[in-house]
């Protein structure tokens, strides 16, 4: 199979997902195409780069859109409000039940239940830096907390989500 | 660093791996991050479980089609430009894999487009008693043959070479040598070479430092198999 054949496919397979992930994260189309195209162009260029040793190649594919979502992001937002994160919105998650346990990937369902042995803030707080590139800076506007403050926090929360992963 | 003592933070550098993927780090930090992760294993690791466990939070966002144009505006920037993307001929690797993994959104009912013109061939190479793992691979467009090295250790003092003994002849031709400590060794083989490639046998010998000095085999053929289209399982 030619390069250019093997690339159609590979687009084909995984450009649904990943302009899922833009548009999360952008919630703008016209943006996110953007983001697309960014990280397509990147796979062509880069495919050396991945590690064929290392992750699945999906985590890799989702990486790159993740990040090229948030660098648009996070240019596009630098200087606005975030929503802010208070404490007492959030109740712990629901267990998911036993079918979408069964759906999900061994790492989705681990992570899921160490997010779950966090604070409920501390966990929002996780999710939004991943799924939309907060910055330490937003977090702290958000909760209104110092932000060495935030980042003491969210570092011990990291290392309490490592401990709990590495189980 | 910034002057500050990286442990007034807490969990230090594991703390700061999964603050870098997740791209908390200020900018200074992120830089000393980067420069000590090429170096230290352990960390490349956290990175990689990290990138594995938050790329996980992606799961529940539902797959949405793209419109045809950015398909369209992506291939008219990549081929508009006369040279081709360097490493592109790797994406059939990348491909097999992404086919490969058990992805459940995944569509995976069609079957790969069919190869149209000479067909990428593979052959995988295992010596079980020395823990020895590679994966050759001809990709006919690019002329380019790789061997991936996906397991065991690189002898001390002697080199790993690759032959090609096409079909129907008897006398290896030398390909070149695997490249130590690289993941994947990749050799532009020139025409006359190259058309003897389809229906070959590849073959991996030890030799001594700097290859074969005769030009044929000298010590031990590790390991062999027969090029074929088919795509391996451990694509």
């Amino acid at each position: 199979m030619g390069d250019r054949a093997s690339f159609r496919t590979l687009y084909d397979r995984t450009s649904a997902k990943l302009f899922g992930v833009c548009l999360r994260v952008l919630d703008d189309r016209t943006q996110a195409e953007e983001a697309l195209q960014d990280v397509f162009i990147k796979v062509w260029n880069n495919a050396g780069q991945y590690r064929v040793n290392g992750f699945s190649p999906m985590t890799w594919l989702i990486t790159l859109a993740r990040n090229a979502a948030v660098d648009r992001r996070r240019k596009r937002d630098a200087g606005r409000r975030p929503e802010p994160i208070d404490a007492a919105d959030f109740v712990a998650d629901p267990s998911p039940g036993p079918a979408a346990l069964l759906e999900a990937r061994a790492e989705a369902a681990a992570l899921g239940a160490c997010l779950r042995e966090l604070p409920p803030d501390r966990a929002e707080m996780v999710r939004r830096a991943y799924l939309e590139g907060a910055t330490y800076a937003e977090l702290s506007t958000a909760t209104g907390v110092k932000l060495n403050t935030v980042r003491t926090w969210l570092r011990r929360s990291l290392m309490q989500l490592r401990e709990c992963l590495s189980r | 660093m910034t002057g500050r003592d990286e442990t007034d933070l807490p969990g230090g550098w594991e703390a700061a791996a999964a603050e870098y993927v997740l791209g908390l780090l200020p900018e200074a930090e992120a830089r000393a991050f980067h420069a000590r992760l090429g170096q230290d294993r352990d960390l490349q690791r956290d990175v990689e479980a990290w990138q594995d466990y938050f790329s996980t939070l992606t799961d529940e966002i539902a797959p949405v089609a793209p419109p045809p144009q950015v398909l369209r505006r992506i291939e008219a920037r990549l081929y508009g430009r006369r040279r081709r993307g360097f490493g592109s001929s790797l994406l059939p690797y990348l491909l097999g894999a992404v086919t490969a993994g058990a992805l459940a959104w995944a569509a995976l009912t069609t079957g790969l487009v069919g190869p149209a013109e000479d067909p990428h061939l593979y052959a995988e190479l295992r010596v079980p008693d020395r823990g020895l793992d590679m994966l050759a691979h001809w990709s006919p467009e690019t002329g380019t043959f790789m061997v991936r090295w996906d397991g065991g250790d690189y002898p001390d003092d002697r080199a790993l070479q690759i032959w090609v003994i096409p079909e129907g002849a008897e006398t290896p031709l030398s390909v070149g040598l695997i490249a130590r400590g690289e993941g994947l060794t990749s050799i532009w083989l020139p025409e006359d070479l190259a058309a003897q490639v389809p229906g070959a046998t590849v073959a991996i010998s030890e030799e001594p430092e700097g290859g074969s000095p005769t030009g044929l085999p000298t010590g031990p053929v590790l390991a062999s198999g027969l090029l074929d289209a088919r795509i391996p399982a451990s694509l």
